[in-house]
């Protein structure tokens, strides 16, 4: 038997399938900017998340018009862009987060049985050639 | 975020390296939206490099070329119209049509004045069928004008509608964008 005691690495089609909800759920809790929102993402263990990823990805939820962004004056330079849900965004994140846990309590009993080595013998006789 | 930033004129170059790196890739954006991610690009990666320093912000920022991909789907649900390949197909194609009726026209020049250093007379060329008009040479004493041998409106509109394929052109039109984006995004 395998157990699932490795350490986690993200895949990055999953992560990029769920990073819109995780970038509109940061949002909804705070207003940030692109960069800000890269470090909140390491903060919570997905560290491996490229700043490449996020930036685009956040152009496409303004794209969609479920951010919307707005200038403010930093301190230590030009302006930042700071992103927040819209209300699209609010009932895309409500939609996606019903979704997902729906898909995860489907999905969680069959993945979380311990990993035989091998599988198991087919229900139907098996007759060999 | 209360980071200060002490960047060095070096890391500022290699800011805007990254910087106009993903601008070049973009070239197909329209300039409004281009500088927009320039500007916030800047402002992300000089937030990244006060915090980590700019090696490992250009690190973290992985392969421009892959997020200007990204952008790029964003934008136009593909890689996008490109003016620079549809520019670059219309001059190789009249270019090349325009060195091959010039290579017929000076073969049968040479062909008639070889056959007669003297020649005088009127001759008829026929063109290439729904390429290139008929030509007409005048020869006098060897001398020679010539006449005709243009490109028929049929190529122009072939070499037209190839450049509208190489370069993607109606990518551009917004009501084709939008149905892309949506066919991306289900």
């Amino acid at each position: 038997m395998y157990f699932l005691n490795v350490t986690p690495t993200h895949d990055p089609q999953l992560l990029k399938g769920v990073l819109s909800l995780l970038l509109l759920q940061m949002l909804a809790q705070r207003e940030s900017y692109g960069y800000e929102l890269v470090q909140r993402l390491h903060e919570i263990g997905l560290s491996d998340i490229s700043d490449g990823t996020v930036y685009p990805a956040l152009g496409r939820l303004e794209r969609e018009s479920r951010v919307s962004a707005r200038l403010v004056s930093s301190h230590s330079g030009p302006a930042r862009k700071y992103y927040r849900p819209t209300a699209a965004g609010y009932a895309a994140l409500a939609e996606g987060v019903t979704g997902w846990l729906a898909f995860v309590e489907v999905t969680n009993p069959v993945l979380l049985h311990p990993i035989p080595t091998q599988p198991g013998p087919p229900n139907e006789e098996v007759f060999d050639d | 975020m209360t980071e200060t930033l002490i960047l060095t004129w070096k890391d500022r170059m290699r800011i805007e390296r990254a910087v106009w790196t993903l601008d070049s890739y973009l070239r197909n954006l329209p300039r409004k939206s281009r500088i927009a991610k320039r500007r916030e690009l800047r402002v992300n990666l000089r937030a990244a490099s006060a915090d980590v320093g700019v090696n490992e912000a250009l690190r973290r920022l992985g392969n421009i070329r892959t997020m200007a991909a990204e952008y790029l789907v964003t934008e136009y649900g593909g890689p996008g119209p490109s003016w620079i390949v549809t520019t670059y197909f219309l001059f190789a194609a009249f270019y090349f049509m325009i060195w091959f009726e010039n290579a017929r026209i000076d073969a049968f020049k040479a062909g008639a004045i070889a056959a007669n250093p003297h020649l005088t007379g009127t001759f008829h060329f026929t063109g290439v069928a729904y390429v290139f008009t008929n030509d007409v040479f005048i020869f006098t004493n060897g001398k020679v004008s010539e006449v005709g041998g243009t490109l028929l409106p049929l190529v122009y509109l072939c070499i037209f509608a190839l450049a509208v394929l190489v370069g993607r052109l109606w990518r551009a039109i917004p009501a084709v964008r939008q149905r892309s984006l949506g066919a991306i995004n289900g």
